[in-house]
């Protein structure tokens, strides 16, 4: 590399050069904060890198002048007594102020950002309502009248500006592809966060303040997709459940009963995207598709239902205590489930979304999820509000997979 | 500058004190007050250690399923709990104890009961607070207990009603402590002792006593709001009744950021022990060092927030705990220079005790620089809450606490004992854990940088963490091979150790003019000082060359208190029975607020304090 006379030459190769290190380290690491996907994503990063770069410095400096200490004026035989000295006030005043400097270096770009980020997002944005629940994540779009759970789907090029409460504990909303986090705190007074998503993909969320039994599996998705799928989404998201299925489409329900298989064989191919706006499931990064074993007491024995005996049961059932279908029942305790079946998880990012999973969820929450609040619908199990026959959870549960 | 230290002629100590069970139960001597903070705290250690290695033996690979959800949020919880209150804190105790009255010449602390009572108090509370284990209802909010999590409506069962009534038996601990070696120091001085010819380590605990009277009455105020509302219907920290649970965070933080520096300056003061009698130079800087010790402690009650850079406190109130938080690294950053400039020059020799403070100096830099990327807000909101700052802290903690804290007990051994420890087994234990830490919380700083948060029972195999935790897993079982050949070489120094005299290692600090172990009066007659380093000469130590241990221990006994008309306290069960009395009280109301026994523990507690303060300390002379 030839030296330029550029003065700010040997800087620029040094964050080259840590940023390609940065890239290469994180080759293989999916939900990596370095190298974010939005504008406050990349001010962070800045930020980030310019730590990184003092600290590698002060960290060299220091080792260094230690491990020299260490070699050079360790004890050899015929050491005389070394000069008693009691200390050297030039030098006091000179480490103490370089790192002052170093400090000021660091302190001025992290104030500005800081007032930067967390000004009011512009007056165009994208609101977003997040809720946090123990343990998953209500979204809603008050400018659209949507509401649903889990799958946060956005616009790329478009301000977001989430407004963040809890309806219980603390939690804290943490996309780490796309920015920092925000706890959600208050019941009643949203905490506010904004970025601009920059590309279009699929991203992990997770909850990142302990907040209880099931902490860990408290993960959401993020979609970040072009301005006229989102449109499309949207406008899918507002109307009311697709139910009956089209005639095309329950065909899908039995496919979707396919026998215990690996997850990406049991998606059956999603209905058309340009229907609903949702991202394809065989399509979806390996590293956004969950892995959760499944807890070995539990098993459903039933394969495939019948979804209009399910919306039956579903009606009559406790389900509508809980849970808004829209047009069908009220219950705002758990999710919004008017289009559930087109999300590509279940149990807030912990199951893939199909038939086996979703039986067994219905069956019996709890063991699927510690803690959980929805408890087990299965007959007899203990604390069961439910007593539905493994039959019955089957018809349920073709009755959920069809409301894309 | 030799003083006028008029010590006996050096004579082994052959016991004819008092021994046997009896005589620990009844001490008020703060020498054997500080083995017992020693054994009972290296004890938690190991517990908490345990704790530590079921964690990482969960996590080691994907989608573990060594313990349930649940086992593991009480493991992770009573994890830093043990460390923070049963483990580093009575270390340092263990060092405060024993060596505060020998450093400044003086026979004892100002209440010697007192001090008794602080241990006693301990472990009830140290026990208490593990008895959840044997219900399997350890506490499980985390070891920094945020509300609303931890009240009862989100929390219901006995978890967390043992954490807040530990903590507080716990805190009662910590405080009589604190006024008992302010006191000392502020008092009991030999003549000539001026402030600034106090040993450093004498100097961090002073400024440490300080920081905990004016820090643990905060986190007392925030656990009884919480003790009230799980037990007696307040509504401090319950959110449908309107309160804020910001509320909670404040309080804790006002706390827990002193904390950290009560849990760190200990360990500092005992490197600025260390350094220099193994580089046979002085101290470099040491009125800097002083100063820098008070401006830590007294930035530190100005840093609370940057705990809370996530909650939506506002852009000035970030900035300005951004700011003084880099602030308060210049002093922390000084001092790790001034222990450069004290080997600077030195004749460096690598005992134990020089390796684990080198260890401090190298490992607690790290930290410090992981401290400062956690000072910037912006930045903080990716690492917060992630395995980032778990590796932070463990850096200060682990590599800087615990690393001090073993230099001092390879150091002050043969005080405490009257035998060396094991030189090779010691760097065995050294080399293990040096290279165990780093095994177990380098790649920490990778897996937060890469997504993971902290607190997560197990994780997928396709979330890129799983390099990292394998890593940090065989860390982990470096660190406890490592521990247990400490425990060995302990247990075998102990009864079979090299015997020595007053002053092993040609130290400069006027407690090695006693013998090891030193009389229960400390010293025949109060030393006169007339300079910051009594046992060296102004040209350094009197050899470089003699090998350790230095001088040979005395073969004549030491004659006794008796002998010499010095009066002694009293031995008395009273600060042990005040203990159980007031544990009694706090176990009836953890057992379903058992008026009766809260009563009753009360009763007694107030009968066994009468009659302490009716009795005089020492018998009439």
């Amino acid at each position: 590399m030839t030296v330029s006379h550029h003065p700010r030459q040997p800087l620029r190769i040094a964050v080259t050069l840590v940023l390609a290190l940065a890239l290469v380290a994180c080759s293989g690491y999916p939900n990596t904060t370095i190298g974010a996907h939005s504008d406050v994503g990349r001010e962070i990063d800045s930020l980030t890198y310019l730590l990184l770069i003092l600290g590698g410095i002060v960290f060299v400096f220091v080792e260094g002048l230690l491990v020299y200490i260490l070699i050079k004026f360790r004890e050899r035989p015929g050491d005389t007594m070394p000069a008693q000295t009691h200390g050297n006030t030039t030098l006091e005043v000179t480490w103490t102020m370089v790192p002052a400097v170093i400090l000021a270096i660091i302190a001025v770009p992290s104030v500005r950002t800081i007032f930067r980020t967390q000004a009011k997002a512009v007056p165009n944005a994208l609101q977003v309502d997040v809720i946090g629940h123990q343990w998953w994540w209500e979204f809603r779009y008050p400018q659209y009248k949507v509401v649903t759970a889990n799958e946060l789907y956005l616009p790329v090029g478009r301000t977001v500006n989430f407004s963040l409460r809890t309806a219980d504990v603390i939690h804290s909303f943490w996309i780490p592809q796309m920015s920092g986090k925000r706890d959600v705190v208050h019941q009643d007074r949203p905490n506010y966060m904004w970025f601009t998503p920059e590309s279009s993909f699929v991203w992990n969320g997770a909850c990142a303040e302990y907040c209880g039994a099931s902490h860990s599996n408290m993960r959401f998705r993020v979609f970040t997709v072009p301005p006229a799928q989102f449109a499309t989404w949207i406008t899918h998201q507002q109307q009311g459940p697709v139910f009956p299925a089209p005639a095309a489409a329950s065909a899908d329900t039995s496919k979707g009963a396919a026998p215990a298989a690996p997850a990406a064989a049991a998606v059956a191919a999603a209905p058309a995207d340009t229907a609903t706006g949702t991202w394809p499931r065989d399509k979806l990064p390996t590293w956004t598709v969950p892995e959760t074993p499944l807890p070995t007491d539990v098993t459903v024995a039933a394969s495939s239902g019948d979804a209009t005996r399910g919306a039956q049961l579903f009606k009559t059932g406790a389900c509508i205590g809980c849970h808004t279908i829209q047009g069908v029942s009220p219950g705002i305790i758990g999710p919004n489930l008017t289009h559930v079946g087109s999300r590509t998880t279940i149990a807030a990012g912990l199951y893939p979304n199909d038939m086996r999973h979703l039986m067994m969820w219905i069956k019996d929450a709890r063991a699927m999820k510690p803690g959980s609040i929805m408890p087990p619908m299965g007959k007899g199990l203990p604390e069961a509000m439910g007593t539905f026959t493994d039959q019955q959870i089957a018809d349920i549960a073709a009755y959920i997979s069809s409301l894309k | 500058m030799a003083t006028t230290v008029a010590a006996p002629p050096s004579r082994a100590a052959t016991h004819r004190y008092e021994k046997g069970i009896w005589s620990w139960l009844t001490t008020t001597d703060h020498k054997k007050i500080g083995q017992l903070y020693l054994y009972t705290s290296l004890t938690w250690f190991l517990v908490g250690g345990i704790e530590a290695l079921i964690i990482r033996t969960q996590l080691f690979g994907p989608n573990g399923r060594l313990v349930s959800a649940d086992t593991y949020n009480q493991l992770f919880t009573m994890h830093g709990t043990t460390m923070i209150f049963m483990a580093i804190m009575p270390l340092s105790a263990a060092f405060f104890n024993f060596l505060i009255p020998l450093q400044i010449g003086a026979r004892d602390v100002a209440f010697p009961r007192l001090n008794a009572f602080s241990y006693w108090i301990f472990l009830c509370g140290s026990l208490f607070i593990n008895a959840s284990w044997l219900i399997h209802k350890a506490p499980d909010a985390g070891w920094f207990s945020y509300a609303p999590l931890s009240t009862r409506t989100f929390n219901p069962g006995l978890n967390m009603d043992f954490w807040v009534i530990g903590i507080q038996i716990l805190g009662v601990s910590t405080l009589a402590a604190g006024f008992n070696f302010i006191t000392t120091i502020i008092n009991m001085r030999a003549p000539g002792m001026h402030f600034m010819r106090m040993p450093v380590f004498t100097w961090a605990a002073f400024v440490t006593q300080f920081q905990i009277i004016l820090a643990f009455p905060i986190l007392t105020v925030a656990v009884v709001f919480l003790l009230f509302d799980r037990f007696f219907g307040t509504q401090f920290y319950e959110p449908a009744a309107g309160a804020d649970p910001l509320l909670w965070q404040h309080l804790f933080w006002l706390f827990g950021h002193p904390e950290v520096y009560i849990l760190i300056l200990p360990a500092f003061g005992l490197v600025s022990e260390v350094l220099p009698t193994f580089s046979r130079k002085p101290l470099f800087g040491y009125p800097v060092m002083v100063y820098s010790l008070i401006l830590i402690a007294f930035l530190g009650f100005g840093v609370w927030a940057h705990h809370m850079f996530a909650v939506g406190m506002g852009p000035i109130a970030d900035s300005v705990f951004s700011v003084t938080t880099m602030l308060i690294a210049i002093p922390t950053g000084v001092k790790i220079f001034n222990w450069l400039g004290t080997m600077w020059g030195g004749s460096l020799r690598f005992t134990t005790a020089m390796l684990f403070a080198i260890g401090l100096v190298c490992l607690f830099t790290i930290g410090g620089i992981s401290g400062v990327m956690h000072a910037s807000p912006p930045a903080d909101l990716q690492q917060t809450d992630s395995y980032f700052v778990v590796a932070h802290f463990h850096y200060v903690l682990f590599g800087g606490s615990m690393m001090g804290l073993f230099a001092g007990v390879y150091y002050y051994f043969p005080k405490v004992t009257g035998r060396i420890m094991n030189e090779t087994l010691g760097k065995w234990h050294f080399w293990l854990m040096f290279i165990g830490m780093n095994l177990t919380f380098f790649p920490m700083h990778f897996a937060g940088l890469d997504g993971m948060p902290r607190r997560i029972w197990s994780y997928d195999a396709n979330q890129g963490w799983t390099n990292d935790n394998h890593v940090s897993t065989i860390g982990a079982y470096i660190l406890f091979v490592g521990m247990l050949i400490f425990v060995y070489n302990m247990w075998r120094s102990r009864r079979s150790g090299t015997r020595v005299g007053n002053n092993p290692w040609d130290a400069p600090t006027v407690e090695w003019s006693t013998p090891s172990p030193p009389p229960p009066y400390n010293y025949a007659k109060i030393p006169q000082i007339t300079s910051r380093y009594p046992m060296w000469t102004r040209e350094g130590p009197h050899s470089i060359s003699a090998a350790y241990p230095v001088g040979a221990p005395a073969e004549a006994p030491e004659p006794t208190a008796e002998e010499l008309h010095i009066p002694m306290p009293t031995p008395t069960l009273k600060p042990l029975l005040a203990s159980l009395a007031l544990t009694l009280a706090f176990i009836g109301l953890i057992w379903h607020k058992q008026v009766p026994i809260i009563i009753l523990g009360l009763a007694l507690f107030a009968v066994v304090l009468l009659s302490w303060v009716l009795t005089p300390l020492e018998p009439e002379h």
